[in-house]
């Protein structure tokens, strides 16, 4: 990876047409009843993102980022794979990222499998990022918060071992056994596709990311908190004896760019806002099922103000977290600052959310392609193939 | 009536903290998923037993045992325990899921339990009056179903729960899901009850909202010798509700 800037979009896909009366339930997720899912209306929702992917490709972006969330309107990706593949055919040079989908709820051979085709199908396009999944996805899938990161643990290992490893190799653990591992597919590339971790920060998951070297994305965290994740990684990754690439810490952004300052605070803060309050509204039952968290962890996030679950104070969010709403130069500026600080070169921009019409995603893709990305050292990229 | 002394023992690793008060034949409380309601009611026994209330391990004053991952793994930390206070024949009683690890003991050991007394038992396989899923529900809910009369209940609890008493109950939550989020319902149990043949008294409250009162069939039918008290007007705590149940099963026990 050269110096330059990567520029990846994120989308959520979220289902938008939430019912008048929502606000009725205290969160859109794990039971909010799945009665108000239309297939029609998603199907003309998926045309209408995937094209807007589509359209990130030929602007030039370097990677769709795709993620996975059960129960919810936040994402309609339950299965992101699926949409990944799907996606595949209408991307000519962009990578395309799952991040991704928690193993936890698969069984690690298959996603093992999946993943291999997703990178054989697109020439070694494939990124992966290895979560344990939000507290959320726990209630809705049979597998227990309790042991969840001991069995991620054993999954992550059998998934780098039949990527890593000749077969057939065997595995007699704890949460599997494998008597013959030796899938079919490979992947395209070697040993395997580039891994992430992401993750809320909790100390665990950065020690795992370090300890295989990997690549950490931290979610929704505040500017200063990221810092010190990134930090911490760094750290515990020399420790291990790994020097990570800046390229390896992405760091999440939300964007939105417009012909004024103002133009761009009044189309983008409403979906924001929506955001926040309905699509990502959840509640600390959902957040930490038993076990998810050690009880010291509890303690440590009911004294933190976790602002992205369900309370909006734009002005707070926007100087706290990583959101970047102007003019070109403006954003700009912003993201050039927050990459230098956080020592990544790798910038992850959600440049839809919740109910934000086509119109002004593809005004914000195409604005940032064309602005944001030359000034941000983007300069030589092949871009503004539109319409091809 | 004497006061509890309390000892930390180390069970195989695990220190399990043993609450102990009163003499006579001894008395061991197994206590339910939770340890917010206390222990008090028990101090009518302390007259006529010798009254031992151990704190499960992961639950009030005992240690964590990551290891637990299945309601035999109690068991074999009670053989344990019991070894290491000199225990060889008991009175058990049972409380909601205490109760369901007094009929697992049982159902193995039922020569070491001179009679059984169990509160509104736990667990049971009853497709037809299923019990509350409590791990579904947010500690409000939960502790809101306990009991049919919130009075019962209410000094018990503080005023305004701070961060300490919602980790507590997040604490013991979390060792309740060990045993229970893949699996609810242990399929074996109702197979092997008939080897309990000590005699039992179960108490319920018949407005029961965690167990259904109506459970109390699978249990009669289960079990070869077993008198069943429901009790009117009462809820899951039923010793709290109507203290009058406590003096009953210290009669049977006592009997």
């Amino acid at each position: 990876m050269s110096d330059s800037m990567r520029f990846d979009v994120m989308h959520f896909m979220p289902y938008v047409h939430l019912p008048d009366n929502h606000k009725d339930y205290v969160s859109t997720w794990v039971d909010f009843p799945n009665k108000y899912y239309d297939p029609e209306k998603a199907h003309g929702l998926y045309q209408q993102y995937f094209d807007q992917l589509a359209l990130a490709d030929r602007l030039g972006y370097d990677a769709i980022v795709l993620n996975e969330h059960h129960n919810t309107v936040y994402s309609m990706m339950a299965t992101p794979n699926v949409v990944a593949a799907t996606l595949l055919p209408r991307l000519r040079r962009a990578r395309i990222c799952v991040w991704g989908v928690p193993p936890n709820f698969m069984q690690p051979n298959r996603l093992a499998e999946e993943y291999a085709i997703l990178d054989v199908l697109s020439k070694g396009r494939l990124e992966i990022a290895l979560p344990l999944g939000t507290g959320m996805e726990y209630w809705a899938n049979s597998v227990s918060p309790v042991t969840s990161r001991e069995r991620f643990r054993e999954s992550l290992k059998i998934m780098l071992q039949a990527w890593s490893e000749d077969g057939p190799t065997t595995h007699y653990g704890k949460y599997f056994t494998y008597r013959y591992l030796n899938p079919w597919p490979r992947p395209y590339q070697k040993p395997h596709p580039p891994c992430y971790i992401v993750g809320t920060g909790s100390p665990e998951t950065i020690e795992l990311a370090a300890e295989l070297g990997f690549g950490y994305s931290s979610v929704f965290a505040t500017q200063a908190r990221a810092k010190e994740l990134n930090d911490t990684l760094r750290e515990r990754a020399a420790h291990h004896g790994f020097t990570l690439r800046p390229d390896q810490l992405p760091l999440l952004t939300f964007v939105y760019v417009a012909e004024t300052d103002e133009e761009a605070e009044r189309e983008y803060k409403g979906h924001l806002r929506r955001f926040y309050e309905d699509f990502a509204r959840s509640t600390p039952q959902w957040l930490a099922p038993p076990g998810y968290i050690s009880v010291e962890q509890l303690k440590i996030r009911a004294a933190g103000s976790d602002r992205l679950h369900g309370g909006f104070d734009f002005d707070h969010i926007r100087d706290s977290t990583f959101v970047a709403v102007g003019t070109p130069e403006r954003v700009a500026n912003l993201l050039g600052e927050w990459a230098e600080r956080m020592g990544t070169n790798h910038l992850n921009n959600v440049m839809h959310v919740a109910d934000m019409p086509h119109w002004k995603t593809t005004k914000n893709l195409t604005l940032f392609a064309e602005e944001v990305m030359p000034r941000l050292g983007a300069g030589s990229r092949e871009t503004a193939a539109v319409g091809g | 009536m004497s006061t509890f002394s309390k000892r930390t023992l180390n069970v195989n690793g695990i220190d399990t903290v043993v609450h102990t008060a009163g003499t006579g034949e001894p008395l061991v409380l197994f206590h339910g998923a939770g340890t917010v309601d206390g222990f008090d009611f028990t101090v009518p026994w302390t007259d006529k037993f010798q009254v031992i209330v151990p704190h499960h391990p992961g639950f009030g004053e005992s240690a964590d045992d990551p290891s637990v991952d299945e309601m035999h793994d109690y068991v074999m930390h009670y053989l344990e325990l019991f070894d290491a206070l000199e225990l060889d024949t008991f009175h058990l009683v049972g409380l909601s899921m205490g109760g369901y690890l007094a009929a697992k003991f049982g159902v193995e050991h039922c020569h070491r339990i001179r009679k059984l007394a169990m509160i509104a038992p736990a667990l049971m396989l009853d497709p037809e009056h299923p019990m509350l899923d409590i791990l579904a529900l947010s500690g409000d809910k939960v502790i809101g179903a306990l009991v049919k009369n919130f009075d019962a209940l209410k000094p018990r609890l503080p005023e305004n729960p701070d961060i300490d008493f919602i980790a507590d109950r997040y604490r013991e939550t979390t060792s309740l899901a060990r045993l229970q989020w893949e699996h609810p319902n242990d399929l074996k149990l109702p197979r092997y009850l008939h080897r309990l043949k000590t005699p039992t008294l179960i108490v319920w409250g018949a407005e029961d909202r965690i167990v259904p009162a109506a459970q109390a069939a699978a249990w009669r039918n289960a079990l070869p010798d077993v008198t069943i008290d429901i009790v009117e007007d009462a809820g899951h705590l039923v010793h709290l509700e109507k203290p009058e149940v406590v003096g009953r099963m210290g009669d049977f026990l006592g009997a």
